[in-house]
C-alpha cells in the first residue's frame, strides 16, 4: 500500500529558505490591478526588496511605494507617514486603487491603518475634489511574523473584494483566484476560457503588468501604469458572477467571502496542471456556467494525451523527481510528474498548511508512489534529503540550482523565482498546452542528461 | 529658475546643474513617504558590506522576509566555499513577537555552529528584533561562549535611518568591535596593508590584488571581499589601508587610523588613469625605492596588455553621453573611466549621499552636469525621458525602467558579471559598455511598424 511519509522539520533555524514573509504576496496581488498602487507601511527595505526580486524574475520594473517608516515612527507610531504617503501617492500617481499594506513593523507598534487611511481619504478629499472620489482606498493587514507570503496573497484577495465586491445584474461571468503564478499561466487560463465562450474576472491578473509590451510610445511617455490587469469595476462586478474558481487551495478566502457575502459559489482546487487537473478545472467552470467544452479544447487535450503516449512510458517511467517550491505548484506538479509514469518521491514545500500532506497522501495513492513528504521545510533539507536518496531530476525554483550543480541532477525551472534562465515566466505551465510545454521539457533534460548523444540515428 | 523637471515641490532642490547657481544638491533627507524610492533600510546596508565575508554564516534574526528576499543577491566572488552565500533566519513568529526571540536565537546559533561550523556566525539585527527589544549582544555573547565560534551582534535595525550607509557603518562597527585586533599575525612586513571597501563584486579584487603583491605588498585582509573572517581578525597590524569603496568604508578607516594609529589612502582602480595613479600612491606612501621601480614596470606592463585592446570600442563610444544612477561611491569613481572611453557624463546620482559625497561629485564632473539626490521611480524615469542619454549606470531595480524606456542599461551593481577593476577589468568594462551602447536593438525600440 502506497503511502506517504511525512519528514518534520528538526531544527529552529531556516536555511535557504523556501517562503518568505506576507507583504510580498500583497505587492504581488496589488500589482495585477489595472491603475492599483501596493503601498508599502514598512521600511524602505521592505518594498525594495521584493522590487528587487519582482525586477529579477519578471524583468520588468516594479513600482511599489513605502511610507519609510524610520526610528521616530518605531516610537510614537506610523500615523504623519501613511497619511502623508497616501496623500503624496494619490495627487501623484491618481490611481484608482490604493493597497495598503502592513509589515512586521506597522502592526507590532499597533498603528490604526484602517483609521489613517480613512483620514488621509479625507484629506485627498479636500484637494483633490472630484478625482479624489473614485480613488479606493484598500487597508491589507499582511504581519511579516504569522505564516506566509501565500496567506499575504490570501489576506490580500480577501480584503479587495471584500472592501470592492458589490451586489448587482448578474454578469455570466465567473471569478477566478490565479495565486502566485507567471503570466505565461494567466493567459494561458485566458486562453482556456475564452475557448469555452466565458469572460473572466481575475483576482488578480498580473499577465500584463509583469509582460508589459516595448512600443515606440513607450519609449517616448513611458506611462505611470502598465497595461493591463484587472479594473477597479471588474472587481466590483465579481460580486455577480456565476462562480468563483481559486486555482490555488492557500487562497480561498477571497471565495469563501463572495460566496457569504454574495452568494457566489465557490470551487477551490489544484491549479490545471498535468491532464486531470485541467479537466476539473475545465468541469468546475463547466458546472457553474453550463458552458460546455468544445471540441477545439477536446484537440488540445488529444495533443497531451498524444504526446504523453509517444513520450512517457520510453523515457520518464520510474524516474525519480524531486519537487520543491510554493504549496499549489508543488501539488499540481507532483499529479503530473505521477500521470506521467514518474515517481514524485520528495515533495517539499517552504509554506505550512493543512491541505498539503493530504493532496499528497491522495497522490501517493493514485501514482502508487511511496512519496515522502516535507512541509514546512527550506532547502537544506531537500538536499541533506537528496544526498541520502538520490533521484533523476529536481522540478523547482532557481534557488536550487547549486544543489543541482552539486548533486549532477538536472533542474527544471519552475515557480518564483527563475532569475538565472529567461523566458520561464512567459511560458504557461497550466492547461493542456501548459502540460505539453512542461512535458517536453522534462523529457528534453532527461534525454540530455541520460541517454546516449552518439547513439544511432534511430529515435533515441 | 526652470527646475529640471516637474516633481514636488520639496524635491526640486535635490536636483542642480553644476555650474548653473546652486550646485550641490540637498541631500541626506528623509525620503518622501508614498514615492517609489529606490533606497533601502539599514539592514540592508549592513548585509551588504559583511555578505562578502565567506567562512561565515550570515543569521538574520527576524521573520522570514528579511533573510528571504536578501540572501545570495550580492555578486560578491569567492576563492573558498560558499558557507555565506547561504540564507539562514531565525524566521521570527508571532509567539516570538510576544514571549521574545532570544531562545530562539541562541538555539539557532548553536544549531547553525553544529551545522557548519563556521569561522563566525554574524547576527544581524531587523525592525521587528529591535521594537520588541531582544538583546541579540547578549544572546551573541552567551552562545559565543558555548560554541566557541566567533557570535558578532551586527546592530542593523531597518528602520533606524533613512540612509543605507548608516548600515555601512554598523556593519564596519561590528568588525571594529568584534574583529578587528582579535589576533595576531604569524608574521609581519614593513609592506603590509589592508584593502578596505573592496567586496570581490565579479571577482573585481581579483583584478587589484595581484598587482599590489607584486609590488612586494603583503595584504593582511580585505575588508571583506573573498576575505575570512580570522584575516580580519589581523587587520589591525596593517601599516596602511586603501580604501577602494570610499562611500561605505571611509568610516571604518577613519576608526582604524584613530584607534589603530593606520593611515589610510583613497584609492580607485576603475578606470586605466586611476588604476596608475592608485598604484603610485600606494607606493609613494611606502616611498621604498625598490617598490617604486617594481610598480612603474607593472604599470608599463598593465598599459601594454590592454593597449589597442578598447580601440574599437572608444571609436563606437565617442562622444555617448552616460548618465550615473548609483548607491554613493561610483557617482564619482566611474566618472573618469567613462571620459577616458570617450564618453560624456551627463548626469551623476546617488540614492544615499551624504554632503562631502556631493562635494567629491562636483569636484569630478564637468560644468553642465546634473547632480541629482536620492531621485524616485517616477523622477528617475522624467530625467531618462528628457535627457535621453546613450546609457544608464545603475541596479537591479532601475535596469527595467531604463530598459523600457529604450534606454541601453549596464549594470554597475552586485548582479554584475564581468570585473570592472584593475588593467584587465579595464577592457572587460569598455567591451561591456560598447555591448549595452552598440546593441542594435535600441535602434529598433524606437521604430514603429510604419504603414
Amino acid at each position: 500500500m502506497s503511502c506517504i511519509n511525512v519528514i518534520e522539520k528538526e531544527r529552529n533555524v531556516v536555511i535557504n529558505p523556501l517562503k518568505t514573509c506576507q507583504p510580498f504576496g500583497a505587492m504581488f496581488a496589488v500589482t495585477g490591478i489595472n491603475k492599483g498602487f501596493p503601498i508599502v507601511h514598512g521600511s524602505q527595505g521592505c518594498s525594495s526588496f521584493v522590487r528587487y526580486g519582482f525586477a529579477r524574475h519578471f524583468r520588468e520594473p516594479s513600482e511599489i511605494a513605502v511610507t519609510s517608516l524610520h526610528e521616530d515612527a518605531a516610537v510614537f507610531g506610523g500615523r504623519k507617514n501613511l497619511v502623508a504617503g497616501i496623500e503624496n501617492l494619490a495627487v501623484r500617481f491618481k490611481p484608482d486603487l490604493i493597497g495598503v499594506i502592513t509589515t512586521c513593523s506597522s502592526e507590532i507598534i499597533g498603528d490604526d491603518v484602517y483609521g489613517f487611511a480613512e483620514t488621509a481619504r479625507e484629506n485627498i478629499r479636500k484637494t483633490m475634489g472630484e478625482d479624489a472620489q473614485k480613488i479606493e482606498v484598500v487597508p491589507i493587514s499582511t504581519p511579516s511574523f504569522v505564516e506566509s507570503h501565500y496567506k499575504g496573497y490570501d489576506n490580500s484577495i480577501n480584503a479587495i473584494v471584500n472592501h470592492l465586491a458589490r451586489k448587482d445584474e448578474p454578469n455570466e461571468k465567473v471569478n477566478i483566484i490565479p495565486g502566485i503564478v507567471n503570466p505565461g499561466d494567466v493567459r494561458e487560463l485566458k486562453h482556456l476560457l475564452s475557448m469555452m465562450n466565458l469572460e473572466g474576472i481575475f483576482l488578480t491578473d498580473i499577465s500584463d503588468p509583469f509582460d508589459a509590451p516595448l512600443r515606440p510610445s513607450t519609449v517616448t511617455t513611458k506611462p505611470f501604469y502598465p497595461k493591463g490587469g484587472v479594473s477597479v469595476d471588474e472587481i466590483r462586478d465579481s460580486a455577480n458572477s456565476l462562480g468563483t474558481v481559486s486555482i490555488c487551495k492557500y487562497a480561498g478566502s477571497g471565495a469563501l467571502s463572495l460566496e457569504k457575502e454574495h452568494n457566489v459559489p465557490a470551487e477551490i482546487d489544484s491549479p490545471p496542471i498535468g491532464l486531470q487537473n485541467t479537466d476539473q478545472f475545465l468541469r468546475n467552470l463547466k458546472k457553474f456556467t453550463g458552458h460546455d467544452i468544445p471540441d477545439d479544447l477536446l484537440n488540445e487535450r488529444g495533443m497531451l494525451v498524444d504526446s504523453m503516449a509517444d513520450n512517457a512510458a520510453r523515457y520518464l517511467f520510474g524516474r525519480k523527481v524531486v519537487i520543491y517550491g510554493d504549496p499549489d505548484l508543488t501539488t499540481g506538479i507532483a499529479r503530473f510528474v505521477g500521470e506521467l509514469g514518474m515517481e514524485p518521491a520528495m515533495v517539499c514545500t517552504g509554506v505550512k498548511g493543512p491541505e498539503f500532506a493530504k493532496d499528497m497522501d491522495k497522490i501517493a495513492k493514485e501514482t502508487g508512489c511511496n512519496m515522502d513528504v516535507m512541509v514546512g521545510q527550506d532547502l537544506r533539507a531537500v538536499e541533506v534529503y537528496l544526498k541520502e536518496n538520490p533521484a533523476d531530476l529536481m522540478i523547482g525554483n532557481s534557488d536550487g540550482r547549486l544543489i543541482s550543480l552539486d548533486l549532477g541532477i538536472p533542474l527544471i525551472r519552475v515557480g518564483f523565482p527563475v532569475y538565472d534562465r529567461v523566458g520561464y515566466q512567459r511560458q504557461p505551465i497550466v492547461g493542456y498546452r501548459g502540460g505539453l510545454y512542461l512535458m517536453d521539457l522534462i523529457t528534453n533534460t532527461i534525454l540530455e542528461k541520460y541517454y546516449e548523444p552518439t547513439h544511432w540515428k534511430l529515435q533515441q | 529658475m526652470e527646475p529640471i523637471i516637474e516633481t514636488f515641490e520639496s524635491r526640486k532642490k535635490h536636483m542642480c546643474i553644476k555650474g548653473e547657481g546652486i550646485s550641490l544638491p540637498v541631500c541626506d533627507k528623509a525620503s518622501l513617504p508614498g514615492t517609489v524610492t529606490q533606497r533601502t533600510c539599514v539592514y540592508g546596508g549592513a548585509r551588504i558590506v559583511l555578505m562578502p565575508i565567506t567562512d561565515s554564516i550570515h543569521l538574520v534574526h527576524g521573520p522570514i522576509g528579511c533573510a528571504a528576499c536578501t540572501w545570495d543577491i550580492r555578486g560578491s566572488k569567492s576563492s573558498r566555499g560558499d558557507l555565506y552565500k547561504k540564507g539562514c533566519s531565525t524566521d521570527l513568529k508571532e509567539k516570538d513577537i510576544v514571549f521574545g526571540g532570544e531562545k530562539k536565537l541562541f538555539e539557532t546559533v548553536i544549531e547553525l555552529n553544529k551545522i557548519y561550523h563556521p569561522g563566525a556566525i554574524f547576527v544581524y539585527a531587523t525592525c521587528v528584533s529591535g521594537i520588541i527589544g531582544d538583546d541579540i549582544k547578549a544572546v551573541c555573547k552567551k552562545s559565543e561562549e558555548i560554541t566557541g565560534c566567533r557570535v558578532i551582534p551586527v546592530q542593523s535595525e531597518g528602520y533606524q535611518d533613512h540612509n543605507k550607509t548608516k548600515g555601512h557603518w554598523i556593519g564596519g562597527d561590528a568588525l571594529l568591535d568584534y574583529v578587528i585586533g582579535t589576533r595576531e599575525p604569524e608574521k609581519t612586513t614593513p609592506f603590509d596593508i589592508n584593502i578596505v571597501g573592496e567586496f570581490n563584486v565579479a571577482g573585481d579584487l581579483w583584478g587589484i590584488k595581484p598587482l599590489i603583491e607584486e609590488m612586494g605588498i603583503n595584504i593582511i585582509s580585505t575588508l571583506t571581499g573573498d576575505s575570512h573572517v580570522d584575516e580580519i581578525a589581523q587587520a589591525h597590524r596593517a601599516k596602511l589601508n586603501i580604501v577602494q569603496c570610499q562611500k561605505s568604508s571611509n568610516y571604518v578607516a577613519k576608526k582604524m587610523e584613530k584607534k589603530y594609529g593606520i593611515p589610510f589612502i583613497k584609492v580607485n582602480f576603475f578606470g586605466l588613469e586611476q588604476t596608475v595613479n592608485s598604484l603610485r600612491d600606494i607606493a609613494n606612501f611606502f616611498k621604498d625605492p625598490d617598490m617604486m621601480e617594481k610598480t612603474e614596470k607593472i604599470i608599463r606592463s598593465g598599459l601594454k596588455e590592454v593597449e589597442h585592446k578598447t580601440d574599437e570600442y572608444k571609436k563606437r563610444l565617442d562622444g555617448k553621453t552616460v548618465a550615473l544612477y548609483v548607491g554613493g561611491n561610483k557617482a564619482w569613481s566611474l566618472v573618469r573611466a567613462f571620459e577616458e572611453l570617450g564618453m560624456d557624463v551627463m548626469m551623476s546620482g546617488t540614492k544615499n549621499g551624504i554632503k562631502e559625497d556631493y562635494e567629491r561629485i562636483k569636484e569630478t564632473v564637468k560644468d553642465g552636469t546634473i547632480i541629482v539626490d536620492d531621485a524616485n521611480s517616477t523622477e528617475l524615469a522624467r530625467l531618462l525621458k528628457k535627457y535621453r542619454p546613450n546609457l544608464l549606470i545603475s541596479g537591479a531595480k532601475e535596469k527595467y525602467i531604463s530598459l523600457k524606456l529604450g534606454i541601453p542599461f549596464c549594470d554597475f551593481n552586485h548582479d554584475r558579471i564581468s570585473a570592472f577593476a584593475g588593467f584587465k577589468g579595464f577592457e572587460s568594462f569598455a567591451k561591456e559598455v560598447d555591448a549595452s551602447v552598440s546593441s542594435p536593438v535600441f535602434e529598433l525600440t524606437r521604430k514603429g511598424l510604419g504603414n
